[in-house]
């Protein structure tokens, strides 16, 4: 990198990734602005920043135990919605002026019961505006209709609780601006693709999460000077690396990656929700803003939760595979992720009847806990990958 | 070319001293806190088996838990790549592999030239490891090495309603205490290791032949109670001690 900004973004951005709080995020509060947390890729985040706040993807970091999720969700389920609880209960989640619950799936669906309970019995405080948000499973007329009717009913609570106004035009400018961050995150993917990109996949993971973690206002400039100092700087010596897609489910953990890439890897692309997932496509806003922005949070999202997609989905991560010059695929999914559990088990056979090495990995979410067996794992199949 | 291959697991460390396709010098030990030492005290053990001076080998290559922590090793290798290696030196015929070791379970599958093709690890718990056995031995109040042979003499093994460790320890307790024969009982703890570990190999598709490696390997009830659940014979490694095939498979991937 030649600029010298760039190092104090990178570190910016990687505080972003790492912890709940941020600098950017403290100046937005210490301004009297609003933020509004949410859980699902499947929230349009435009009429939260139409509403002249800031959307926050919710994520369980930094937390100490795990005592308050396991008492309201008990143990047999995913262990992101059950970290989110427990930040809550730990106070980490206090600054929150408001939070959107979304059945992504059962798991996360039960975050809104869940977060209700323990507001009342454990101290979870929860924030005075909570909304529960509906998404439908399948992209249809009626159901683009609904998701439509329910986006503009979002935005009228929104504006019936803080007493603001969301216009149709306060919209499109949010669309322009979340545009704007999608094109900027799929410069950095281009830059990803490189034979020998000038950073590495856990610093592009730190890039893409912190993108969830700050106004866009303050990230989208920051990123763009990064990318123009990004683009015109060399490799840092990936070349002749073994490239890894990393598909599955929620991935919002560096450790995964660095363990990936501590064992000679480079992991050059991803289809992960907080990964890639966030920057698919654009949304168009040319017509009736809640419809458009409908048919994109249910079309372009490539989550299993949506009825239909396997096959967009298997495709997606192909093309990423092809595109980013890969030699083998990590599927990853938290423990008793039915959805990712399953879809990653069918890729996995897909891909290996085809010749591409694959790879499925279960874990707990948060930081890497049991590092040493997926250490173990990823560097054999590392090594059963033959170079092309 | 005399090389070695270091295997620190989290149960046992073995080492091996190869030159070519012979077995010099081997060494199995009790893995302590501390990896650097345990590596130093079984490599030393094997040299002195073999009759060599540190100074006479080529290269070393580390594998095992404990791998990246050996300091005297030229490269490292993941166990599973290791154990493909070895198994097939040990069981020229062997297309999958079967590995139980103190804390995981894998199965492989090979190719022609040895090389790990597909490959899945226990990635729950303990069940199916040799941990799982030797949780139950003590539970018992037998050696590990013993619950092989009450497999022999059962006249009807009982049922562990579960694989988890700790809920299969209290099923034995209460069969203990109902009186059930300890023959009985632990071809019961042979029978759902068996169980187990059937489902992770059937899941890497087998080929036949199977060979069976780390210590478990040695308990004959669970390798009987595992043939009959993938119906195929397994072959047991005579040419060494089955513990052994991760280190082989270092040491001769210490060849190049």
């Amino acid at each position: 990198m030649n600029d010298p900004r760039s190092a104090s973004t990178l570190a910016l951005f990687k505080d972003a990734a790492l912890h709940v709080r941020n600098s950017a995020l403290d100046d937005w509060k210490a301004a009297g602005k609003k933020v509004i947390g949410h859980v699902c890729s499947h929230v349009p985040e435009e009429i939260v920043t139409a509403a002249g706040m800031m959307p926050f993807r919710l994520r369980g970091i930094e937390i100490s135990s795990t005592a308050v999720g396991d008492t309201y969700f008990g143990p047999f389920v995913c262990s992101c919605p059950k970290a989110i609880l427990q930040s809550a209960g730990e106070g980490k989640l206090d600054f929150l002026d408001g939070a959107v619950m979304v059945q992504a799936c059962d798991s996360m669906r039960r975050l809104d019961e869940c977060w209700r309970k323990a507001s009342v019995e454990d101290g979870a405080r929860m924030p005075h505006f909570f909304h529960y948000f509906g998404v439908p499973h399948k992209v249809t007329d009626y159901s683009v209709q609904w998701f439509a009717e329910e986006i503009e009913r979002f935005a009228k609570a929104l504006s019936a609780h803080f007493s603001v106004e969301i216009t149709d035009d306060a919209i499109r400018r949010a669309v322009a601006l979340h545009n704007e961050t999608r094109a900027l995150l799929v410069r950095l993917e281009a830059l990803r693709f490189r034979d020998d990109p000038p950073l590495s996949g856990s610093q592009s993971m730190s890039i893409i999460l912190a993108g969830t973690a700050m106004p866009k206002e303050v990230y989208n400039p920051l990123l763009s000077a990064l990318l123009d100092d990004l683009e015109a700087s060399p490799g840092i010596g990936h070349n002749g690396k073994k490239r890894i897609v990393l598909a599955g489910s929620v991935l919002d953990d560096l450790a995964l990656i660095e363990a990936i890439e501590h064992e000679g890897a480079l992991v050059s692309a991803d289809t992960v929700c907080f990964g890639a997932r966030a920057y698919q496509g654009e949304v168009d806003s040319s017509e009736n803003p809640y419809k458009t922005l409908a048919r994109h949070y249910l079309n372009e999202q490539f989550c299993p939760r949506m009825f239909g997609y396997t096959q967009a989905r298997f495709d997606l991560i192909l093309k990423k595979f092809e595109d980013s010059g890969a030699d083998g695929i990590v599927f990853q999914n938290i423990r008793f992720c039915d959805l990712h559990g399953s879809e990653n088990g069918l890729f996995e056979k897909r891909l290996e009847k085809g010749g591409i090495p694959a790879m499925r990995v279960e874990r707990e979410y948060g930081a890497l806990a049991d590092e040493g067996r997926v250490r173990m794992r990823i560097g054999a199949f590392l090594e059963t990958i033959r170079k092309s | 070319m005399i090389t070695a291959g270091c295997d620190i697991g989290s149960l046992t460390s073995k080492a091996v001293v190869m030159k070519g396709n012979r077995l010099l010098g081997i060494s199995i030990v009790r893995s302590r806190t501390r990896p650097a030492e345990t590596a130093e005290k079984v490599l030393a053990e094997a040299l002195a088996a073999a009759g060599i001076e540190r100074s006479e080998l080529s290269r070393c290559v580390g594998t095992g838990y404990g791998r990246e922590n050996i300091p005297f090793v030229d490269e490292v290798h993941s166990e599973i790549v290791c154990h493909g290696k070895g198994a097939r030196w040990l069981v020229p015929t062997a297309n999958t592999v079967i590995d139980i070791g103190g804390q995981d379970c894998k199965a492989m599958r090979l190719d022609k030239d040895g090389n790990v093709v597909k490959f899945l690890a226990n990635d729950k718990c303990a069940a199916g490891t040799g941990r799982f056995l030797e949780v139950m031995a003590k539970v018992l109040g037998v050696d590990v090495s013993e619950l092989g042979r009450f497999s022999e003499h059962a006249k009807k093994p009982v049922v562990l309603a579960s694989t988890c460790t700790v809920w299969a320890q209290a099923d034995v307790i209460q069969y203990i205490n109902s009186g059930e024969t300890l023959d009985d009982i632990g071809a019961g703890i042979n029978n759902a290791m068996a169980g187990r570990v059937a489902t992770l190999a059937n899941a890497v598709r087998i080929e036949r032949e199977i060979c069976m490696t780390g210590g478990v390997a040695k308990n004959t009830g669970v390798v009987r109670a595992l043939e009959k659940l993938v119906g195929t014979r397994i072959v047991i490694p005579r040419k060494a001690d089955p513990q052994l095939a991760g280190a082989i498979g270092a040491a001769l991937l210490a060849q190049g």
